[in-house]
């Protein structure tokens, strides 16, 4: 079946509205959800799951959050490393200390909710200082929040090197053990938060914070209210921040400390949505994969390849290669990865035509 | 063909209105009113003050001397957004539209202050949230159908000819259903064809809306032709005020734009 949406008319706007207008690209994105809970189970090593899988749907979601932030709403933030530290302890805290309440849905909520409160705390600055400002008093966040997990030991219960572990997980009776398990847990949850997050930008929101974005003042004259706009975008941003978090506590890591959340995840973060495509949730997954996937595959590419090289000089030039990956694809698209993705999808439209 | 109407109710008034920026006074003392569903153009050479009164009558800047009573009620200091939630809307004199936003999502836009639905529903998607998309969507397909827009329905504005751009503008004002509507400049930069279209839709918005219409243009035919009444500034003072017919005779104007030897 070609690329072509000759043909399919849209007779309601409830049918133009809708997120996939096209049908092949409602088929396409079905058979990749599918394929992601049926088929890859049948193959997938321990192996896949824990190095690739999982850490990709993880950071996928806080590059979904932190993309609603900078790229809808145009607020730069380098503080995403603290708002997942915060929905990482608020989650361990609750599943510690209300043991009635061990089901991960319920902790992770928690999780998110309570970074998504700290999230609006720190976004009150945003009202009155833009771009590289924010983006410094978003960097006090970051370093606020590695402090108050280090320092304040009640949040940590008293462990003395400030790491914590999590036991048994479970949600709604089912117990979360195996990698297997996990992953599909962890792809259940990144589905239906990509869901509300694609509703929320598409919806009523979605244009308040894309209006903020490209003419603040132009927003204001015609009604919207920055600062509710504005906080309204850090709180569903570190909501979803907060979430992947959590996760990345207890269904990647099970045990881990506030480096963890250091500032180097928050530039990580930033990297996967800049590369990614700014005000794209496909540029969220398409940048995750790569920062995730280009160092797994530049390290293992040596051996693939038959090549004999140390360990230090495989390790030299992933960076180096990484490196220059990041700068040749920002030249060649500086709108990320979704945007050439876009162009793809355009051309195939006409293929196999020229014009 | 000239038109001659007769308006009864004041919609807005400025009274010995004031505004300086520092030591350069803007406009001083001031007073004009637009009646109900009249055109009122503002004119005056650059540096007028026609902008700056603009921007005082939807509350972006604050005259430190002078009040606007709007729809009877003297108004203090207030935000954009209220003067937004009271009927006022606008256009901007270098387009301010929402670059990165289809043509269909600007002027949903202008229909923000209507949209009530809790975030909750709108993660969602269904129920209320739904139902007000597609009732909202609605009106935007009116505005669409009337400005002539529906080719460029899904396309980025940002990539529209800056012509199409101005139509889109005006559409979000539109959006909002404003009682008073301020057009900056409308037909500023625009050819000949382009200048007739928006000289139409704003007669159009005027005669079908019911829409009280104060706009700035420096297009004398346009002014003369389409606006009921006319206010003349220059350097922040009001030098005329009537119908086209006076203001052409004017001699405070003539000398003004003509420039005169003192």
């Amino acid at each position: 079946m070609l690329y072509r949406e000759a043909g399919q008319f849209k007779t309601t706007y409830g049918a133009d509205q809708q997120i996939f207008p096209i049908l092949q690209d409602r088929l396409f994105v079905l058979a990749v959800i599918l394929a992601a809970f049926l088929v890859v189970p049948l193959f997938a090593s321990q192996y896949l799951y824990t190095e690739i899988l999982i850490p990709f749907l993880i950071l996928s979601l806080a590059a979904i959050g932190l993309n609603i932030l900078v790229g809808y709403c145009g607020q730069v933030s380098l503080g995403t490393g603290g708002f997942m530290a915060v929905g990482a302890y608020a989650a361990y805290n609750l599943w510690l200390r209300v043991p009635e309440l061990n089901n991960l849905v319920v902790v992770f909520l928690f999780g998110g909710l309570m970074s998504a409160a700290v999230g609006i705390l720190f976004g009150l600055p945003s009202l009155r200082i833009k771009g590289f400002y924010l983006a410094v008093a978003t960097l006090a966040s970051q370093f606020f929040l590695d402090w108050l997990f280090a320092r304040v030991k009640w949040l940590t219960n008293y462990t003395p090197s400030g790491s914590v572990a999590v036991g048994e997980t479970s949600a709604f009776g089912w117990k979360i053990d195996t990698p297997a398990e996990r992953y599909l847990f962890i792809l259940a949850f990144v589905v239906v938060a990509t869901l509300v997050a694609k509703n929320l930008v598409r919806g009523h929101i979605g244009r308040s914070w894309m209006a903020i974005r490209d003419m603040d003042i132009a927003a204001e004259i015609i009604g919207f209210q920055p600062l509710r706009t504005k906080l309204s975008a850090f709180a569903v941003s570190s909501f979803f921040i907060g979430i992947a978090g959590a996760m990345w506590g207890f269904l990647r890591l099970g045990s881990w400390e506030p480096l963890a959340f250091d500032i180097n995840r928050s530039f990580q973060i930033l990297f996967m949505v800049i590369i990614g495509g700014l005000g794209s949730l496909l540029g969220s997954f398409l940048g995750a994969a790569f920062i995730v996937l280009t160092p797994i595959v530049l390290n293992q590419m040596p051996g693939w390849l038959g090549v004999k090289l140390s360990t230090a000089m495989i390790s030299h030039l992933e960076f180096m290669v990484f490196g220059a990956m990041i700068v040749f694809f920002l030249i060649v698209e500086p709108h990320g990865l979704a945007r050439l993705w876009s162009i793809a999808k355009e051309k195939l439209r006409l293929w196999p035509f020229p014009h | 063909m000239k038109r001659s109407r007769v308006f009864n109710e004041v919609l807005l008034a400025v009274e010995n209105i004031s505004l300086s920026f520092g030591g350069v006074k803007a406009l001083s003392d001031i007073s004009f009113d637009i009646a109900k569903g009249e055109i009122r153009a503002i004119i005056g050479p650059n540096g007028a003050g026609k902008s700056s009164m603009l921007n005082c009558i939807n509350g972006f800047y604050h005259p430190q001397q002078g009040a606007i009573t709007y729809k009877g009620v003297r108004r203090s200091q207030m935000r954009p957004h209220e003067a937004a939630e009271q009927g006022i809307a606008r256009t901007f004199q270098n387009i301010a539209l929402f670059r990165g936003m289809s043509t269909l999502d600007n002027i949903m836009t202008g229909r923000n202050l209507r949209m009530k639905t809790g975030l909750f529903w709108q993660a969602l998607h269904i129920g209320p949230a739904a139902r007000e998309e597609i009732e909202h969507r609605q009106a935007v397909e009116k505005i669409i159908d009337f400005l002539e827009i529906q080719h460029i329905r899904k396309v980025p504005v940002g990539q529209l000819p800056y012509g199409l751009q101005k139509r889109v503008e005006l559409g979000r004002a539109l959006a909002a259903q404003p009682e008073l509507l301020l057009l900056d400049e409308p037909m500023a930069g625009m050819n000949i064809e382009e200048k007739q279209d928006m000289c139409r839709f704003v007669l159009d918005v005027n005669d079908e809306f019911g829409t009280t219409i104060c706009l700035i243009e420096h297009d004398m035919g346009v002014v003369m032709d389409i606006s009921d009444r006319v206010v003349v500034l220059d350097y922040g003072k009001k030098i005329g005020d009537g119908v086209p017919d006076e203001i052409k005779g004017n001699q405070a104007v003539i000398d003004a734009y003509l420039g005169v030897s003192h």
